[in-house]
């Protein structure tokens, strides 16, 4: 009596066990039911980054369209690459979603990985950010262009901040020590510490994301001299490009979401349409206005194209400042 | 501004805010008393949750969560010695003795009313003079974050159980534990051997569970007791300390939560270090060298101050004081609402709204833990095999969870073990906790003030900040030379 209980019992187990185990192909096989789980999405920043909360609102609004939950993991460190290698390596079957950013390019030509664009396939860009240059509210530079030639007269006389070596705001600030054919010195913080080391007069200016600066400039604390998109941004109407700055300078912080490269397209196809969708919502764009950010979407095929044009720009930038270890 | 304040205090007690605020504060007290997982993680959880509710419900659901993680956090490090968060490891090394000697009720109490005392005096210090407080935390440039990180660092001699020699050695493999992975400033790989794993680094946290957790749960297996201690036959009477305890740690709760304060409004800083700093307040306080009310009052009053504190830079200047009010920061922005120089004058009423919302915390926080206490200290009551299996996996879980990272399992594993071998061969673990949580700050600060200065030295010495910081390291270590020289001469005279 007692073997055929365990006998059963260890039938009842195997069966579990297959059971359990039949399922995970079948799931993730037909394209056409997905999604048919929630997706995980990674975000290579911290909680409660710029990055982050971007990523967790679009995660919110794309919950109802795709009828799953998208819960976000931020997965820091490594110079970005802990994120970025984690998704690589994930089944391309649609269940893992990573918010990319020109920090594949950066962390890659830093050295910090040995791969960029070609290991995943992109979904569509969603949303750009000028970066901003601020000095303090009574500095004596009321414009760029007076900081500009200042910059170029005193050589190794400004210290100016950026979000860590390799970043993109670092990368900004090289790039105007090198069109203003100085030197200045770089000094990288985490987050939110740059502004308090202006106020504290331990830097001159610093180069960070509009939505960290704009409260302060709005208080007249920090005084946001120019901004590197091409065209002025709606929340901040008052302050002039570096183009119209006088100083030949265009770069943007780009934000798009991406899966491991092999992704079958019809589910490419459907996270594009539903990204479109998210995109274009009122929800999304009231949330972009608050932070400075512009939605701008751009489907897959167009978006790989235009990531390919930045790479070519940013591995020359890095190559002449000498940052790139390609 | 009296009058506004008991205005917005209308404006929270309404049944959604209330339930928000209980919520927020159950959730923290859980996520701060499980070794493993962090007020921090629950934060983040919870962020979600609040896109859809009101701007202050949103922020009096996180702020729950911030405070009731901070004060649950003393739970288990009193009751187990496995701190919940890394700003109560300061609490376990005299809230741990306490509760073997059968003391773990009042112990708890303490922690709680030192808690919850440390907390409303930074949301009264918020109230009154933040900007006062935030302008001055201003001047703590790189070079004076690195004097008070050293002066901090200065007391690895009061938690090196009196053998100083060996405390150094124990605070210097933590600060070599935390320079593996990429170098802060210039992003170079330090110590990772080719592991691509290792560039990331040492997480804190799961090195610090390991640390404390594993020789714990080792040493309950090797022993052949069944409990930690029988508390069936034995009824808990008092939870809360006496009137004359309370009197006597008055001064050094008082002082601890100004630290605490103080820490929690400069940038950079946070809690683990306020509890230190608190701990060793406590240490020169008590009476007797043993375990003492004192030592779970300072750190718990210190760590509990730094929440109003970071609350100081953040509505003042639109700065996150530490890693939780980062998100707290990103929540308020999410809502619309730009933290900084302007948020007083544009909505003067959602920032009443969120003082009234903090004091209601507090006391909500005190009455759940204060309830739970006598639920709490029934897991000493559990067999040891039981209890301490259950602690291994919820540790292995919170480790995983730091970074959803199973590397960080491996990490909290051999952190245990060496600090298995440490303990056993009679090296203190304390000093290491210290050095891992002081040590990135520190690098961090001093390589930064050397970009600033552009390679001189100078910085660190003309800041008269720094200097008051760099005498009291030195009066630190020459009392401790003098205890030392004391204890040898003494023991030679026998």
């Amino acid at each position: 009596m007692k073997r055929i209980g365990l006998l059963l019992g260890f039938v009842l187990v195997s069966v579990c066990l297959f059971a359990g185990g039949g399922a995970e192909p079948s799931s993730g096989g037909s394209a056409s039911a997905y999604p048919e789980k929630p997706i995980e999405v990674t975000c290579v920043f911290g909680a409660g980054s710029a990055a982050d909360l971007i990523t967790r609102k679009f995660s919110d609004l794309l919950q109802p369209i795709l009828g799953q939950s998208l819960p976000v993991v931020n997965r820091t460190g490594g110079g970005q690459s802990i994120g970025y290698s984690h998704v690589k390596d994930q089944k391309p079957d649609g269940y893992s979603m990573i918010w990319t950013s020109n920090g594949l390019l950066t962390a890659y030509y830093q050295g910090n990985m040995d791969f960029k664009q070609e290991a995943f396939r992109s979904i569509a860009r969603i949303s750009y950010e000028p970066v901003s240059i601020a000095v303090k509210y009574d500095a004596p530079w009321a414009t760029m262009e007076e900081f500009f030639q200042y910059i170029k007269n005193n050589p190794g006389k400004i210290r100016i901040g950026n979000s860590g070596v390799g970043s993109y705001t670092h990368l900004v600030a090289a790039a105007i020590e090198n069109k203003a054919e100085s030197k200045v010195v770089h000094v990288p913080f985490g987050q939110g510490l740059a502004f308090a080391s202006i106020m504290g007069g331990q830097i001159e200016a610093s180069v960070q994301l509009p939505s960290e600066v704009l409260a302060q400039h709005e208080a007249k604390q920090l005084r946001i001299l120019a901004l590197s998109s091409g065209e002025r941004i709606a929340a901040l109407p008052e302050v002039p490009t570096f183009k119209e700055s006088k100083i030949d300078l265009e770069m943007i912080l780009w934000r798009g979401i991406a899966v491991p490269a092999g992704t079958p397209n019809e589910i490419v196809k459907k996270l594009e349409s539903a990204a479109k969708k998210a995109v274009e919502s009122e929800d999304f764009k009231q949330f972009c206005a608050g932070m400075s950010i512009i939605p701008a979407f751009q489907p897959g095929a167009e978006f790989e194209k235009f990531i390919a044009e930045d790479d070519r720009l940013i591995g020359q930038l890095m190559k002449t400042i000498g940052t790139s270890k390609r | 501004m009296v009058s506004s304040i008991l205005h917005a205090f209308g404006s929270v007690l309404t049944p959604e805010l209330l339930l928000v605020m209980l919520l927020g504060s159950v959730v923290g007290i859980v996520f701060g008393s499980i070794p493993g997982l962090t007020y921090s993680m629950g934060i983040i959880l919870f962020l979600p949750m609040t896109f859809r509710l009101s701007p202050l419900a949103a922020i009096s659901l996180l702020l729950g969560v911030y405070i009731g993680g901070m004060t649950g956090g003393s739970v288990a490090a009193i009751l187990l010695g496995i701190p919940g968060t890394p700003s109560a490891a300061a609490t376990v090394f005299d809230g741990y003795p306490l509760a073997k000697k059968g003391l773990a009720g009042k112990a708890l109490g303490t922690a709680l009313v030192a808690s919850i005392f440390g907390g409303l005096l930074s949301v009264i210090t918020l109230m009154i003079v933040a900007p006062l407080i935030a302008n001055f935390a201003l001047n703590f440039g790189p070079a004076e974050i690195f004097a008070l990180v050293l002066f901090g660092l200065s007391t690895i001699c009061g938690v090196s159980a009196g053998n100083i020699l060996k405390g150094l050695v124990s605070g210097c493999i933590g600060l070599l534990v935390m320079t593996i992975g990429l170098d802060p400033v210039m992003g170079m790989p330090r110590y990772t051997f080719g592991f691509s794993r290792l560039i990331a680094g040492v997480d804190l946290l799961p090195f610090m569970i390991g640390m404390f957790a594993i020789p714990q749960i080792v040493q309950s297996f090797s022993t052949t007791e069944v409990k930690i201690e029988n508390i069936t036959s034995k009824k808990i009477k008092t939870v809360y300390p006496s009137l004359k305890e309370l009197r006597r740690m008055f001064w050094l709760t008082f002082r601890c939560a100004l630290i605490g304060i103080g820490i929690g409004s400069i940038p950079g800083t946070g809690g683990p270090v306020a509890a230190f700093l608190g701990y060793d307040q406590a240490r020169r306080t008590k009476k007797s060298e043993g375990p003492a009310l004192e030592g779970i009052a300072g750190p718990e009053a210190a760590n509990n101050g730094v929440t109003g504190g970071a609350l100081i830079p953040m509505f003042t200047l639109g700065i996150p004081g530490d890693a939780a009010t980062a998100v707290l920061l990103g929540a308020l922005m999410i809502h619309g609402l730009k933290p900084g120089p302007l948020l007083f004058s544009q909505h003067a009423d959602f920032v009443y709204g969120v003082y009234a919302a903090l004091i209601v915390i507090h006391v909500i926080v005190l009455f759940v833990q204060g309830f739970g206490i006598r639920f709490f200290v029934k897991i000493l009551n559990f067999r040891k095999c039981y209890l301490f299996s259950t602690i291994l996996v919820l540790c292995t879980i919170g480790a995983y969870a730091v970074n959803n990272n199973v590397f960080d399992i491996y990490v909290m594993f051999f952190a245990g073990l060496l600090a298995f071998f440490m303990t056993k061969y009679d090296y203190p673990v304390a000093p290491a906790v210290l050095a891992l949580v002081l040590g990135p700050v520190m690098e961090d600060s001093f390589r930064r003030a050397l970009i600033l200065s552009q390679g001189s030295f100078n910085i660190f010495v003309t800041s008269p900040i720094s200097l008051v910081f760099y005498s009291l390291t030195v009066l630190i270590l020459i009392g401790q030379i003098r205890r030392s020289a004391k204890n040898a001469g003494s023991g030679t005279g026998k």
